[in-house]
C-alpha cells in the first residue's frame, strides 16, 4: 500500500479546502476551488467531508486493489460487450440526417450557381485568373462557404479572462449571415462546459498562480532558444523529472506545444521501413507525426482489438510490400481517452498483444492524463497497467493542468535519444517559464507533494470523477443518447441532424451555457454531437442548471431518442462499469 | 424531464410503417406477375435471365485480382511461427560516445535567460555573457514587460484550456493579431502557439498534393518538414542564387504549358527564408518579387528570424527592402525569438487568414497561446514600434563590430550578411587540415567535437556560445557545422569585444593543440 497511505497521512496534518457536499458527493455553493484554505482547526469537518468524498467516489478501494488484473480484464470485457450506440439509432433518424446533408449540399450548389450568375465578382478568387491558380479551390471551399458559414457563430467564440467553471464571453452579432461579426461590447458570464479544464486548474488566483508569479520573478518569462541549444533551464530539468515521477517512468521530455509533441517526436522514433498501426480516430497531430516520419501507415478499426491483431498478424508475416522484407519496427499508436467519443482505449488487451507480438506501443494521453485513474495518472492508472508496459507515453498539459504544451515519457534511453534527435528538442522553442511553473505547481498538488495543499489535488480528482459520473448518468436517465465510457470527463451527446447542431449550441448560449458542438469532418458524417467537458470546479448547482437546460433543449429539438428500456439499459451500463471497479 | 413519447409521433411511425408494407406488397406482386407472364410467353428468355443473374452473383463474389498485391497465403501455424521469429530493431538506437558527451555537457541555465546568464552545471558560478539565445533586442530581460506579465497572470491565468475554435480565443489574441498585421503592414494575421509549427501548418494548408513548390536549398528545417507534409511537388534552387531560381521557374512553367489541357493549373509557390537561420544570409526580396510577377509564382516567406530584426522599423524583410508587404502572399513570423514571447504568426490577405482558422492544423488542433505570452509579445512589439532606433541601431552596430572583429581572427570563417545579427563561425578547412597532424580525414563528429571544445574554451572566458544543432540524418542537406552567435542590442561594446577576444583565444588554443 505505498503511496496512497502515505498521502492520506499527509492530508490529515495539513489544511484542506472546506466544502459542503450533498448525498451525491457534489459540491454545494460557489466554485469549490476558489476558496482559500481554511485553518486546520476544523479537522473534524475535514474528516467528515473526506469520508463523504470517499463514499461518493465509487472507487473506495486503493489503486492497487482496483488494479488487479481480474478487475481490469472484467472492465475491459464489459466495454467490449457493449453494443455500439449506432446500432440503436432509429432508422428514421439515420435517413433524415442523410437527407438533410443531401439537401444542404444541393442548396449549397444551387446558391453557388445563382451566386455566380448574379455576382460573378464575388467568385473571382475561386477561379484561375490570368495564369494564377486560385489559392483555395472552388470545390474545397464549398463546405466552408456554404455549410460551415451557416454555423460559424457557434465556433471561435472569443472569451476574456480565465476559462474556468464559468467563462466571460464577448458578445458578438452578425448582420451579414455570419460573414463578419461585430462586438456589442457586452460581456456575458456563462457556465463553461466546453473547456478542457478537467481539474479546475485554469485559475488566475490561488496557490498555483502564486507559484507561477514567483517563478516568473525568479526565472523571467521565456528562453528564446531551443532545448538542445541554450533554452534548457534548471526549472525545465526539474519539471521533466517531476513529470517522469508523476507518470511513473524513468524520464520525460517536455515540449512547448501539444500538437508538436506528436508531430515532431514520432519522426524521431520510426522511419522508412517501419510500420505505424494507427487507430482510425486518432488525433490530427498523430496523423501529421506519422506522415512526417516517412513510415508506412496502416489503420485499424476504432478501439477494435481484433482488427488490430489481424492487422498485426498480416503485417508481421507479410513484411514490407513487394520485397517482403521484415518490418524494422512496428509502432502501435492509440489514444488513452478519445476526446470526441469519450471512450477509453482498451489498454489491458493491447498490452497483452504487445507482449505477444513485440511491437512498440505509443499511447497519447492528451485528455486522460490527470483526469483518469484514482491518482490521476491517466489511463494506465485507470486500468491498473504498469506504465513500463507502454513504450512511449505522451500527454499534454493543456487540459488537466491548466497550462500548455506536452511531454513524452518513457525509458531513459528513449528520452535521451529524443533530447538529441527529436525535432521539437532541437528546432522548436523551449517551454516558457510561467507554463513550466503552472505544470509543476499543479502536478505537485495532484501528487499531494505540496505540503500546504496536500489534500486539494486528491479532492479535485475525486470531485471530477463524481461530477462526470453524475452528469453522464443524469443525461442517460433523461433519455439522451450519450457516448463514452463511465467516468470519462468528456460526455458526448448525439445530435445527428445537421440542423440540430447549431440549434443546440445557440439554445445553450441563450441559456448561458457554453458548449462545443462538432460535426463532420471532425466526426463521421452521421454522428454530429455536442460534447460536454466536465470539470472539478463545477458545483451541484452548475451541473443541475446545465442538465435542466439541456433537458429543455432536448425536448425542443426532439433529442431524447432512448425511451424507457433503452434509457434504463444505458444507465445500468454506466453504473455497471463503476460497480466492476469497486468489486 | 420524463420522456413520454408524444402520441402524434407514435401514430406517425405506425402509419409510415403501414405505407411501407403496402408498397412492398405491391411491388412484390408486380414482380411475380411479370415472371409468370414472361414464362408463359417465352421460357427461353427466363432461362437467359436466370443465367445472367447467376453470372452477376458469381462475378461479384469471386476473388478479386489485385495487381499490387503479392501476399502469401499462410496457415495459422506458420503465422504463429513467423510472429515468434520476428525480431524488431530496438525502439531507439544506443547512444554513441559523442552523443552521450553532448547530453552530459548540455547547457543548463539556472535563473532567467537573458544577456547575462548563470549556468547550473559546472563549477562556474560567474555569470556568462549570452551569445547563444536569439535575444536580438534584449526583450528577454525587459522589466517593463515582466511587470505587465504579472498583472496579466491575474486576469488570464496561464493555460487557455482549449483550441481557438472551442473557446480558446482570447480578446488579447485578437488584439495581437491586429497589432502584428498593422506593424507588418499586411491585411490580417493569425497566431499559432509555436514558431516551428507555424511554418509546418501554413505551407500544407495552401500547397496540396499536385501543387508546385520551388524552394531555396538553404531553408531551415521547419520549412523542409512543411514541404514534406504538404506532399507537393518540390524543386530546389541553389541557395540565394536568383539566376538558378529563374532557371527552375522557367523549367516548371515550360513543363506546365506542355502538360496543360484538361488538368487545372496547380498553385505555384516560391518558398524561402528572410534571414536564413543556417547561414545568416538575407534573401534578395526585390528580385524575388520581380520573378514572382514574371513567372506567376506566389511567395511564402519565413521571417521567423528576421521579424523584429531587419528593416528600419524592425518589421522584417519587406521593411528592409521597403517593399509593399502585400507582395508576399504568405508571410510567416515568429514571436519567440527577437520578440521574446512565444509562438508565431502568419500575415496574409483576410480570406487566406480565415481559411487557416479552419485548415491550419496547428491552429485547429492545439491549444491557443497563453494570455501572458500574448500580452508580452504585444508589449514588446509596442516598445519596438515606439522606439525602434533604441534597439535596432545598437543591435546593428554591435553586429557590425563583432563581425569585423571576428573576421580579423586567423583560421576563422565568418558567414552571414553584413546586416545580420546572426553570425555563423567555423574553422577554415585549411586550419582543420593543419590541425590534423596525423593526416587522417575529418569526420563530421570530429568537427563537431572541435566546435564543442571551442565553446567550452569561450565559457572559461565568460562567454556563452552554442554550436548550431541539427538532427543530422533528417536534414535534406546537412549544413556545415558551425557556432551560431546571436548579437543583441543589450550587449555593450565591451561585451562584444570580450566575445571576440574569447573566440580568438579559444581558436588559438584549440588550433595549437596536437591531435
Amino acid at each position: 500500500m505505498g503511496k496512497g497511505q502515505r498521502a492520506t497521512q499527509v492530508y490529515k496534518s495539513t489544511e484542506f479546502i472546506e466544502q459542503r457536499r450533498d448525498e451525491d458527493g457534489l459540491v454545494v455553493g460557489s466554485d469549490p476551488f476558489k476558496l482559500a484554505p481554511s485553518s486546520s482547526a476544523s479537522l473534524l469537518e475535514t474528516e467528515k467531508a473526506a469520508a463523504a468524498a470517499a463514499a461518493a467516489t465509487t472507487t473506495t478501494e486503493s489503486a492497487e486493489t482496483a488494479a488487479s488484473p481480474d478487475a481490469a480484464a472484467a472492465a475491459a470485457k464489459h466495454s467490449g460487450e457493449r453494443t455500439s450506440e449506432l446500432d440503436t439509432v432509429p432508422t428514421f433518424i439515420l435517413v433524415t440526417t442523410y437527407l438533410s446533408y443531401l439537401m444542404l449540399i444541393v442548396f449549397a450548389h444551387l446558391r453557388d450557381f445563382f451566386g455566380k450568375l448574379r455576382h460573378p465578382e464575388e467568385y473571382v478568387q475561386l477561379r484561375e485568373q490570368n495564369g494564377w491558380a486560385p489559392m483555395v479551390s472552388d470545390f474545397e471551399s464549398l463546405w466552408t462557404r456554404r455549410l460551415y458559414g451557416r454555423i460559424r457563430d457557434c465556433f471561435n467564440r472569443p472569451i476574456t479572462g480565465v476559462a474556468g467553471g464559468h467563462v466571460d464571453l464577448l458578445e458578438r452579432v452578425s448582420h451579414d449571415f455570419n460573414k463578419s461579426f461585430e462586438f456589442t461590447g457586452r460581456v456575458r458570464n456563462v457556465l463553461n462546459l466546453a473547456s478542457y479544464n478537467y481539474l479546475g486548474f485554469a485559475q488566475s488566483e490561488g496557490p498555483c498562480a502564486d507559484k507561477v508569479e514567483a517563478a516568473m520573478r525568479e526565472h523571467g518569462l521565456t528562453q528564446a532558444s531551443t532545448r538542445a541549444e541554450a533554452g534548457c533551464s534548471q526549472l525545465l530539468v526539474e519539471t521533466e523529472e517531476m513529470v517522469a515521477r508523476f507518470v511513473g517512468t524513468e524520464a520525460a521530455l517536455i515540449v512547448s506545444m501539444g500538437y508538436a509533441t506528436n508531430a515532431l517526436n514520432i519522426p524521431a522514433l520510426v522511419g522508412r521501413g517501419c510500420l505505424i498501426l494507427s487507430d482510425e480516430l486518432n488525433h490530427s497531430s498523430l496523423v501529421s507525426g506519422a506522415r512526417l516520419s516517412g513510415a508506412s501507415i496502416r489503420v485499424f478499426r476504432h478501439n477494435d482489438v481484433a482488427s488490430l491483431e489481424a492487422e498485426l498478424r498480416r503485417s508481421i508475416t507479410q513484411g514490407q510490400p513487394r520485397t517482403h522484407r521484415p518490418w524494422k519496427k512496428i509502432l502501435v499508436v492509440v489514444e488513452g481517452l478519445y476526446s470526441m467519443e469519450g471512450e477509453f482505449c482498451r489498454l489491458p488487451e493491447i498490452v497483452a498483444l504487445r507482449r505477444r507480438y513485440g511491437f512498440y506501443l505509443f499511447v497519447d494521453e492528451a485528455h486522460s492524463i490527470g483526469a483518469l485513474g484514482k491518482r490521476g495518472r491517466g489511463v494506465c492508472d485507470h486500468f491498473g497497467v504498469n506504465p513500463h508496459e507502454v513504450d512511449v507515453l505522451m500527454g499534454t498539459f493543456t487540459k488537466s493542468f491548466g497550462a500548455a504544451g506536452g511531454y513524452i515519457a518513457g525509458s531513459r534511453a528513449l528520452v535521451s535519444h529524443l533530447r538529441l534527435k527529436s525535432h521539437s528538442a532541437v528546432y522548436a522553442e523551449a517551454m516558457s517559464v510561467p507554463v513550466l511553473a503552472q505544470v509543476s505547481s499543479s502536478m505537485r498538488m495532484i501528487m499531494g507533494e505540496d505540503r500546504e495543499h496536500a489534500l486539494e489535488g486528491q479532492q479535485r480528482l475525486d470531485q471530477l470523477a463524481v461530477n462526470a459520473r453524475y452528469f453522464a448518468r443524469r443525461l442517460a436517465e433523461m433519455g439522451f443518447m450519450t457516448m463514452g465510457d463511465a467516468g470519462s470527463p468528456v460526455v458526448p451527446l448525439l445530435l445527428f441532424s445537421p440542423a440540430k447542431i447549431p440549434a443546440f449550441s445557440r439554445e445553450c448560449l441563450k441559456r448561458n451555457v457554453a458548449v462545443v458542438v462538432v460535426s463532420y469532418p471532425a466526426t463521421p458524417i452521421i454522428t454530429g454531437r455536442v460534447r460536454f467537458c466536465i470539470s472539478a470546479s463545477h458545483t451541484r448547482a452548475d451541473l443541475d442548471y446545465a442538465l435542466e437546460q439541456v433537458s429543455e433543449i432536448g425536448d425542443l429539438l426532439m433529442l431524447k431518442f432512448h425511451k424507457g428500456d433503452a434509457s434504463a439499459k444505458r444507465v445500468a451500463e454506466l453504473e455497471g462499469a463503476s460497480r466492476i471497479k469497486t468489486e | 424531464m420524463e420522456s413520454q413519447p408524444a402520441p402524434g409521433e407514435v401514430a406517425g411511425n405506425d402509419s409510415s410503417r403501414g405505407l411501407l408494407r403496402t408498397a412492398w406488397d405491391f411491388s412484390f406482386r408486380m414482380v411475380l406477375r411479370y415472371i409468370k407472364n414472361s414464362y408463359k410467353d417465352d421460357p427461353f428468355r427466363t432461362f437467359l435471365e436466370v443465367c445472367l443473374i447467376a453470372f452477376i452473383i458469381w462475378y461479384i463474389t469471386k476473388q478479386k485480382y489485385n495487381i499490387g498485391n503479392n501476399e502469401i497465403v499462410l496457415s495459422e501455424k506458420e503465422i504463429d511461427e513467423l510472429v515468434e521469429e520476428w525480431n524488431p530493431e530496438p525502439l531507439v538506437p544506443e547512444l554513441t560516445a559523442f552523443e552521450r558527451e553532448t547530453l552530459e555537457k548540455a547547457i543548463v541555465i539556472d535563473g532567467p535567460n537573458g544577456t547575462r546568464v548563470r549556468l547550473a552545471s559546472g563549477s562556474n558560478t560567474k555569470p556568462l555573457i549570452n551569445f547563444a539565445s536569439y535575444n536580438f533586442l534584449g526583450f528577454l530581460d525587459n522589466p517593463q514587460i515582466e511587470e505587465h506579465a504579472y498583472e496579466t497572470l491575474r486576469k488570464y491565468g496561464v493555460g487557455s484550456c482549449g483550441p481557438p475554435g472551442f473557446y480558446g480565443t482570447l480578446d488579447v489574441h485578437m488584439e495581437l493579431e491586429k497589432q502584428v498585421a498593422a506593424f507588418v503592414g499586411h491585411s490580417a494575421a493569425i497566431l499559432y502557439s509555436q514558431a516551428f509549427t507555424t511554418t509546418l501548418s501554413v505551407i500544407p494548408c495552401f500547397s496540396k498534393r499536385g501543387d508546385i513548390i520551388v524552394a531555396d536549398e538553404g531553408v531551415n528545417f521547419s520549412i523542409q518538414q512543411a514541404i514534406m507534409l504538404s506532399r507537393s511537388k518540390v524543386h530546389w534552387y541553389k541557395h540565394n542564387d536568383m539566376a538558378d531560381l529563374e532557371r527552375v521557374l522557367n523549367e516548371v512553367n515550360v513543363q506546365l504549358t506542355n502538360r496543360r489541357g484538361k488538368k487545372a493549373l496547380p498553385r505555384k509557390f516560391i518558398v524561402t527564408e528572410g534571414l536564413f537561420q543556417n547561414t545568416g544570409d538575407i534573401a534578395p526580396l526585390d528580385e524575388l518579387v520581380d520573378l514572382k510577377h514574371r513567372y506567376k509564382f506566389r511567395i511564402i516567406l519565413d521571417e521567423s528570424y528576421s521579424f523584429g530584426v531587419l528593416g528600419k522599423r524592425g518589421a522584417g524583410l519587406t521593411d528592409h527592402y521597403s517593399i509593399n508587404p502585400h507582395e508576399v502572399d504568405l508571410l510567416i513570423g515568429a514571436l519567440c525569438y527577437a520578440i521574446g514571447a512565444s509562438g508565431g504568426f502568419c500575415c496574409a490577405d483576410k480570406e487566406l487568414v480565415e481559411h487557416q482558422r479552419l485548415s491550419g492544423l496547428g491552429y485547429c488542433f492545439s491549444a491557443s497561446m497563453p494570455g501572458i505570452l500574448t500580452v508580452a509579445a504585444s508589449d514588446a512589439i509596442q516598445v519596438l514600434e515606439t522606439n525602434p532606433d533604441n534597439y535596432l541601431v545598437s543591435m546593428r552596430e554591435n553586429a557590425t563590430l563583432l563581425r569585423s572583429l571576428l573576421k580579423r581572427i586567423p583560421g576563422l570563417q565568418v558567414e552571414g550578411d553584413t546586416d545580420s545579427p546572426l553570425i555563423h563561425i567555423r574553422l577554415t578547412p585549411e586550419t582543420l587540415v593543419r590541425m590534423k597532424r596525423s593526416g587522417g580525414a575529418w569526420t563530421n563528429t570530429d568537427i563537431d567535437r572541435v566546435l564543442v571544445e571551442l565553446t567550452e574554451e569561450a565559457q572559461k572566458d565568460g562567454v556563452l556560445l552554442t554550436p548550431s544543432r541539427y538532427v543530422d540524418e533528417h536534414e535534406r542537406l546537412l549544413p556545415n557545422s558551425s557556432i551560431r552567435i546571436c548579437v543583441s542590442s543589450a550587449h555593450t561594446r565591451k561585451e562584444i569585444e570580450k566575445c571576440a577576444h574569447a573566440v580568438k583565444s579559444a581558436v588559438s588554443r584549440i588550433t595549437s593543440k596536437k591531435r
